[in-house]
């Protein structure tokens, strides 16, 4: 417990530097080492932030399950500063895996929104989170009650993701597919490898962000705790 | 069971003396349907491949519209807090409510679907329909019923409880589509969506029982 | 519980955080059965936050209550069936007559003889003749009367009021004396800004100031009840 305090508290000598040269190497790796694709040419690059973006968003989403559960069941604010946090990177990743989604499909399906299975599912979850921040944050950082109804409908919203992704890939597959798959699902090696650099290099951006925003939202609740105890003092 | 029964014969009771809140809401999904006749030419066209859609965003719009009408009174009138300081657990105090919520929105239901079957000619009051209705409205009353108790006030509920509840609706209203299209003998395709469609109701009912009063500790 | 005197309201450093500040901080108080205790203080002292967490209403952030022995943590029916509680809002459904909503409470609360109770207390607060009028055209002090009707339909051995005084009459407030300040044998704890009424119904009065405890009459006369702790 206490080394892993230790390395918690040396998050921001660790996080930005590894993230920067995780970055650093997947553009190097998407830009210049990995083939051209011989079908769909230079786009396909956009795959290395595709992908990756995709499962950060997976990642943050079950961060934010965790910490609603934690709200509910310690009743602690803290949680809820996490599951914020996660929860607004979360969507953020989620708009860059359907921009980048649109972008890589604009030449090959000729349209950028395709109503295809996975891009569908990834919409109507952006839309569960947006409407999570949104319920959020139309009461104040300190409210317990508002922190706790949120709490809820992120647990029911992430248990429902099953339900998103099983529905609508039966909703598309009564429609011809454009591609029946775009992830050839053997990659060559070297795709696969600066693939995996790029996973790598986003879900250490998305935890250094998710760990900013739970800082930020952490003060934003502190801030609002010693405003109410100076009006009190001042009271006296 | 008493209690369940008691908070059932209550919410209805107050359902029946308020009938503004719920006539408006079955208003609101009659000028619906009207609306959607216009829009889409309904009259003159063959209406079957739209009935539908037509038939499943006006009995989802008219739920969601009541879940929060029908929370707001209790919540303001401190009856609420009331029901959670007497000896029935929140539990009971939940069952009631979405119960009496499911008799009221079903009613509203079937009023529509009768008006549709003049209305379009088309034979809708089938056993196999009436049962994907229920199910498809057990799947959503259970979930709008629980998000209709969070929200912290009147107005952030009457505005946010369409923006929560409509995206985790989505598995349900694309089940509860295609399974009315596939009764009606509309939509070809094998997927087992009456399956899809219990299975949701079932999984939203216990996922509501068991949040429902993790939701409403203070 | 060595003591003779049976403790209904047992707090142990009760404390409750909101955004920050503890509302209620580190209250200890111990109030034995059948005492009428006026709980005072300035507006935001922590007075209906401590009945709330009293109540059940709300969950304590630290520490620990009992009621009548029974652990607040338990949150049972039983406890809960042992508390009156009335609240600044009415707590009543106002689409309803004075007769419907007190039969739907006292199912609730599961009163053997519902019937007789309902008529009993109706009668006594002088609401018999208008009892299936809905309650939204009856007045502010018949409101209040009907609410402590809610309160005591099934015959709690401990009250939480808040501010039960509220825009009631002076018969209003002689009924309210009568079946609840003074009622023989109840535990009374209110909340009150009528300090010159204390005098007619307290015995004991427990003062907050910023969420803690400034003032105890009733705790200190009481011996601790050191098995429990």
């Amino acid at each position: 417990m206490r080394t892993a305090n230790r390395v918690y508290g040396l998050r921001w000598v660790l996080l930005p530097p590894l993230t920067g040269m995780g970055i650093l190497a997947m553009l190097v790796g998407a830009v210049v080492a990995a083939p051209t694709e011989l079908v769909e040419g230079d786009v396909q690059r956009l795959m290395y932030i595709h992908v990756p973006s995709a499962q950060a968003m997976y990642l943050a989403f079950g961060i934010v399950f965790v910490a609603s559960i934690m709200v509910l069941w310690k009743r602690d604010m803290r949680w809820d500063a996490v599951a914020r946090g996660a929860a607004s990177v979360g969507v953020l990743f989620t708009a860059f895996a359907l921009v980048t989604g649109s972008l890589w499909g604009k030449p090959i399906w000729g349209v950028y929104w395709q109503w295809d299975a996975r891009l569908t599912s990834t919409l109507v979850l952006f839309l569960v989170y947006a409407a999570y921040l949104l319920a959020r944050a139309v009461s104040d950082p300190g409210d317990e009650q508002a922190a706790r109804y949120s709490a809820v409908y992120a647990i029911v919203g992430f248990l429902d993701v099953p339900f998103i992704v099983m529905s609508v890939r039966w909703w598309r597959t009564l429609h011809p597919q454009p591609i029946v798959s775009r992830l050839d699902p053997q990659l060559p090696g070297s795709m696969l490898a600066v693939l995996g650099i790029s996973t790598l290099a986003i879900f250490l951006l998305a935890l250094w962000l998710i760990l900013l925003r739970t800082d930020t939202e952490r003060l934003g609740q502190r801030l609002l705790g010693l405003r109410a105890a100076v009006d009190r003092r001042e009271e006296a | 069971m008493n209690a369940t029964f008691a908070v059932v014969a209550k919410d209805l009771r107050l359902a029946w003396r308020d009938r503004a809140g719920w006539l408006t809401a079955g208003a609101f999904a009659t000028i619906s349907i009207l609306i959607y006749s216009f829009a889409f030419d309904l009259a003159t066209n063959d209406v079957r491949p739209l009935l539908p859609g037509v038939l499943w965003t006006t009995f989802l719009f008219a739920g969601v519209f009541a879940a929060g009408a029908g929370f707001q009174r209790e919540a303001e009138e401190g009856t609420f807090d009331a029901m959670l300081l007497s000896p029935v657990s929140p539990t009971v105090i939940f069952l009631g409510k979405l119960i009496s919520s499911l008799i009221a929105l079903i009613a509203i239901e079937f009023a529509l679907l009768i008006a549709a079957t003049i209305l379009f000619d088309e034979p809708l009051l089938t056993p196999e329909l009436v049962a994907i209705v229920m199910l498809g409205t057990a799947g959503y009353a259970s979930l709008t019923t629980l998000l209709g108790t969070l929200g912290s006030g009147p107005r952030t509920r009457a505005v946010l409880l369409p923006v929560m509840a409509l995206p985790l609706l989505v598995p349900m209203l694309i089940a509860a589509v295609r399974a009315t299209g596939g009764s009606l003998g509309i939509f070809g395709g094998d997927a087992p969506w009456t399956l899809l469609l219990a299975v949701f109701a079932l999984w939203s009912t216990l996922t509501a029982i068991i949040l429902f009063p993790l939701a409403v500790e203070r | 519980m060595s003591d003779a005197a049976p403790l209904a309201i047992d707090t142990r450093a009760l404390t409750r955080r909101y955004a920050g500040v503890d509302v209620v901080r580190d209250v200890t108080v111990r109030v034995p059965a059948g005492r009428k205790v006026a709980l005072t203080g300035s507006n935001g002292a922590g007075k209906t936050t401590l009945l709330s967490l009293l109540s059940t209403l709300v969950q304590p952030t630290s520490g620990e209550a009992w009621i009548a022995g029974r652990s607040l943590g338990e949150r049972s029916a039983a406890l809960r069936r042992s508390l009156g509680v009335l609240r600044h809002s009415p707590m009543l459904y106002e689409a309803l007559s004075p007769l419907e909503n007190l039969e739907f409470f006292a199912r609730l609360y599961h009163v053997p003889d519902a019937a007789t109770r309902i008529e009993e207390l109706l009668r006594l607060l002088g609401l018999w003749r208008r009892r299936h009028e809905p309650a939204s055209i009856l007045s502010r002090g018949t409101h209040q009367r009907l609410s402590i009707a809610r309160a005591l339909v099934h015959r709690p051995a401990v009250l939480l009021l808040d501010e039960p005084e509220t825009g009631l009459d002076p018969e209003g407030i002689a009924l309210l004396d009568e079946l609840m300040l003074r009622a023989p044998g109840v535990t009374v704890l209110a909340a009150t800004h009528r300090v010159d009424r204390i005098e007619a119904w307290a015995d004991g009065v427990i003062r907050l100031d910023r969420g803690r405890v400034a003032e105890d009459t009733v705790s200190a006369s009481v011996p601790h009840a050191g098995a429990r702790a």
